[in-house]
């Protein structure tokens, strides 16, 4: 209804302007033809139905422009949409058809070395790759599915959105499902995406590398085969996502890998063997997150530094944290955490003992997987109990100073300022 | 025919034996009692007649055939201990009718004579727990003659009850053997054995001294009150004579 | 054997500390439910409480009662009855009176909060291990001479079944840490009837941990019907051996 409107929304302007406008119906001028480059029309409607042309080579600037869901099919020789020329629309389509290559990247569409794109509304089934930009600046890629097949073995899978060397790239309200990764990001700066679903991958939901200044918000990861990764990048903004389900033997909600400054907020993480896991980061600023009934909540390796937890929920984990080494340089304080047992004779809401979130049995699991088989048993609550009063194996300064007594209200701030913050 | 007979019955506990070659018969209406010194296999005796302990060797006919693992045999006998333990949480009149239960007996078909002259009709909806030691007793006392054994084992019978109900007791003894039963009564109080016994078996280191009617032992000392004349003729026996059987 | 059942169960009925049983369990599962905030943590905890309880009380309390029973069971045994008999009622009639006090205590709170998957399971597991520490509790009864012992040998089979022997695995996991040991020591927690409903029920609360590093093992194993099945049925092998041994020596023994 949406699309519909918006077509003849679009329709009407190019009117308004004086766009020249050419359709493509079954049967009459084939698309080739309306988009060769001695074609005057700069929209091109094209008609319910299915086009099997081999690959289309957009030239020009132009709108494509589907109505009632055209299917263009590629036939499975290759690319189905190569666009060449920067200023192009391609809007309203069914696309199918690519060719899985080891040699080649096909693609449904393809955008190399281009700029102003938007790729709007578009249904991409089971393709090889789905929306492939490389190094395109400006482009908007939004409201698109970009469904695999699921039936597809991970070897033969390749990336839903995948974009390489690009900038000022939005993504937004896409889903991405049964792919290898759903969206893959390799030095794309000071780009957004946000409110898309990424799915059942059969690796990464989302998967960025190099990609400076970006910010991710709004976002659902889940079931994906290993979560969310973001490697290798600088000021990454991260909120509001939700990670979940994304469950298996190295399988993570978020995984933070040589990240600098990156700001984690108001993400929810639920259900995933490891929530959070933090590789070698730096200054990462970790702020009212839920983590809920995950494995791991949160992950710690002993390369991180000066990484920042305030405000956060823990609640229904199995282990809330866990550390392969001995230093820990992270700081905690005002985080909720639901196996906390302390009191707060002053009714500030924080309270009056610190709470220590890594406990022995986590550190035995960390040595010995294994022993996971005793988790919940007699022997490791008391374990964990004697551990938690006398701390003799688990690293005393890792610890909550100024644990809430209370989950914090979703929407309130949760940062007290009366109590002022150690800073990282 | 016997009722009871004990063929060379003798039990081991450990590397002690309780109870070792008794061989003895009691017939139809016999009263039999049962003494000895503490520790002398008097309980062993019972139990094993009872079915409670395993004999180690010989073995015991009731009523014609020996006692194996088929529990039927019990069917004809009633039991008073010593010392009776009901479920606490029951009253005495569920109590009631769950012997009759096991014991498939029908209404009416019961000896319930006792109920009334023990007194236990009053008790009928009280909790065992809210009994004294003797109304346990009379209760136990009801349950052993109800379903009209022929044979009865007593235990110590009137050491809890009061002088009238234990009178009422002996009572009902007697009208068992006129009706043909045999009694076998463990007892201390020496009037009540000479009194009541047809025969006095007399129990010693596990083995069985004599079984002898009070008249006897009486006769052979001299003396007409049994309790004197008891160690007389313990005193003339050796160590090991087996009389009487 | 259904009348003394039927019987022994009326005694149980009326029993304060089989009512006692039945209404600690429902005060902590009703303290644990209305004192949390979050019913599935309440649950956890709950988990954590019958896992240690149940066993515990189930064994002391058959012990108990048996020698409670003692004179009464000596009356029973002069009857005309079987021995298997009585000893088979006295067992169903304690497991039934537990097992009742055990879901009118748990398993309504966990009904009314909570039905899901981790409840149910929790009210499997907790049944299955009241039988089953009812079946070794007679049957340490039957053995033992006086009360005292017998309890005394109840509190140790206790304390070795949730505790020791969850400390020997862990030594096992650190002393063999360089073998590959792994495939032996789920089979090996499997075999004690505490640690196999805690694992049944910890598949069900930690199941995103267990995917982690094991989760092939445990998931494919005790997450399908038919590891459920065989499962349950181990446990139900640690209801009969027991119960079956403590009738075999409850017909030899001298009462």
């Amino acid at each position: 209804m949406r699309r519909t409107f918006a077509s003849t929304l679009l329709a009407m302007c190019c009117l308004l302007v004086g766009a020249r406008v050419c359709t493509v119906r079954p049967g009459g001028t084939s698309i080739t033809e309306a988009l060769a480059i001695t074609m005057e029309c700069d929209t091109i409607r094209v008609l319910k139905g299915t086009y099997r042309e081999g690959a289309l080579t957009v030239q020009r600037p132009v709108v494509l422009l589907g109505e009632g869901w055209p299917v263009i099919d590629g036939g499975g020789t290759g690319e189905v949409i190569v666009v060449n020329a920067s200023h192009v629309t391609i809007s309203g389509f069914v696309i199918r058809g690519t060719r899985v290559s080891d040699m080649n990247d096909n693609a449904a569409i393809k955008c190399i070395g281009v700029t102003d794109i938007a790729i709007t509304g578009n249904r991409i089934l089971h393709c090889f790759f789905g929306i492939h930009l490389s190094n395109v600046a400006r482009a908007t890629i939004a409201d698109n599915e970009v469904i695999g097949d699921e039936a597809v073995s991970e070897t033969r899978r390749a990336n839903g959105i995948h974009l390489w060397k690009c900038n000022h790239v939005y993504i937004l309200r896409n889903t991405a499902i049964h792919h290898r990764d759903g969206i893959y990001l390799e030095f794309v700066t000071d780009s957004h995406v946000d409110h898309n679903t990424s799915a059942y991958n059969s690796r990464y939901g989302l998967h960025f590398m190099f990609s400076h200044r970006d910010s991710y918000t709004h976002n659902l990861f889940h079931d994906n085969g290993a979560g969310v990764a973001v490697m290798f990048t600088r000021d990454v903004t991260m909120t509001d996502n939700r990670f979940e389900r994304n469950r298996g033997a190295s399988a993570y909600g978020l995984l933070l890998k040589e990240i600098n400054d990156a700001h984690i907020e108001r993400n929810l993480f639920t259900d995933n063997t490891v929530g959070l896991l933090v590789d070698g980061c730096n200054r990462a600023d970790i702020r009212d997150n839920r983590f809920e009934a995950n494995g791991w909540a949160v992950r710690v390796f002993a390369n991180s530094t000066a990484a920042h937890y305030e405000g956060n929920v823990f609640t229904g984990n199995t282990f809330d944290m866990t550390t392969n080494g001995d230093l820990v340089l992270s700081t905690l304080q005002h985080n909720y955490w639901d196996r906390y047992r302390g009191y707060d004779l002053d009714r500030d809401g924080v309270g009056d003992v610190p709470f220590r979130p890594l406990s022995v049995f986590a550190l035995v699991t960390e040595r010995m997987p294994y022993a996971m088989v005793l988790s919940r048993s007699l022997m490791v609550n008391l374990l964990d109990q004697s551990e938690r009063l006398i701390p003799t194996l688990t690293p005393a300064t890792l610890e909550d100073r100024a644990p809430l007594m209370r989950p914090p209200t979703p929407g309130t701030p949760t940062t007290m300022n009366t109590k002022g913050r150690t800073a990282p | 025919m016997n009722r009871i007979a004990f063929q060379n019955l003798g039990k081991r506990y450990g590397k002690q034996w309780a109870l070792r070659g008794v061989s003895a018969a009691f017939a139809e209406g016999e009263v039999v009692m049962v003494i000895g010194p503490n520790g002398s296999g008097k309980t062993t005796l019972i139990k094993c007649l009872l079915g409670l302990v395993r004999s180690t060797e010989g073995s015991i006919a009731v009523n014609g055939t020996v006692i194996g693992t088929d529990p039927s045999y019990r069917a004809a006998i009633g039991y008073m201990p010593q010392l009776a333990e009901f479920p606490k949480e029951l009253t005495v009149e569920q109590l009631l009718r769950m012997m009759n239960d096991i014991r498939g007996a029908r209404s009416g078909s019961t000896d319930d004579r006792l109920i009334a002259s023990l007194g236990v009709d009053a008790l009928l909806d009280k909790r065992i727990s809210n009994l004294s030691g003797g109304m346990r007793q009379k209760v136990s006392a009801v349950l052993a003659f109800r379903y009209r054994p022929n044979i009865l084992v007593l235990d110590e019978p009137t050491a809890g009850l009061d002088p009238i109900s234990a009178g009422t007791l002996l009572e009902a003894v007697l009208h068992a053997r006129r009706n043909g039963a045999t009694v076998l009564i463990t007892s201390h109080i020496m009037e009540e054995v000479q009194r009541l016994g047809d025969r006095v078996a007399y129990l010693q280191d596990g083995l069985l001294r004599f079984a002898l009617p009070p008249e006897t032992i009486t006769e052979v000392t001299g003396e007409s009150v049994l309790s004197i004349a008891l160690p007389k003729y313990l005193a003339q026996l050796s160590p090991v004579h087996v009389e009487g059987l | 054997m259904w009348k003394v059942y039927k019987y022994t169960l009326l005694d149980l009925a009326r029993n304060r500390f089989a009512l006692g049983y039945a209404f600690l369990l429902l005060l902590v599962s009703l303290g644990l439910f209305l004192l949390e905030g979050d019913d599935t943590k309440a649950l956890i905890s709950l988990t954590q409480v019958v896992l240690a309880l149940t066993p515990l009380l189930a064994l002391v309390f058959t012990i108990i009662y048996f020698y409670n029973q003692y004179e009464f069971t000596v009356l029973l045994a002069v009857q005309p009855l079987r021995r298997q008999a009585i000893l088979r009622a006295q067992f169903l009639a304690i497991t039934t009176a537990l097992v009742v006090s055990f879901l009118f205590g748990v398993g309504l709170p966990v009904i009314a909060w909570t039905s899901n998957a981790i409840g149910w399971t929790l009210l499997l597991t907790g049944t299955a291990l009241t039988a089953v520490f009812c079946a070794l509790g007679i049957s340490i009864a039957v053995r033992q001479r006086d009360r005292a012992k017998a309890v005394g040998v109840g509190l140790v089979t206790w304390v070795l079944m949730v505790l020791v022997y969850d400390s020997l695995l862990l030594w096992l996991l650190f002393t063999f840490s360089e073998y590959p040991i792994e495939p032996v020591i789920v089979p090996l927690a499997a075999l004690n009837p505490i640690d196999l409903s805690r694992i049944l029920i910890m598949l069900k609360i930690d199941l995103a941990a267990l995917l982690g590093y094991t989760g092939a093992v445990y998931q494919h194993f005790f997450g399908s019907f038919g590891g459920m099945v065989v499962s349950f049925l181990a446990l139900l092998l640690w209801t009969v051996l027991p119960a079956w041994g403590a009738v075999r020596a409850f017909v030899r023994k001298d009462l």
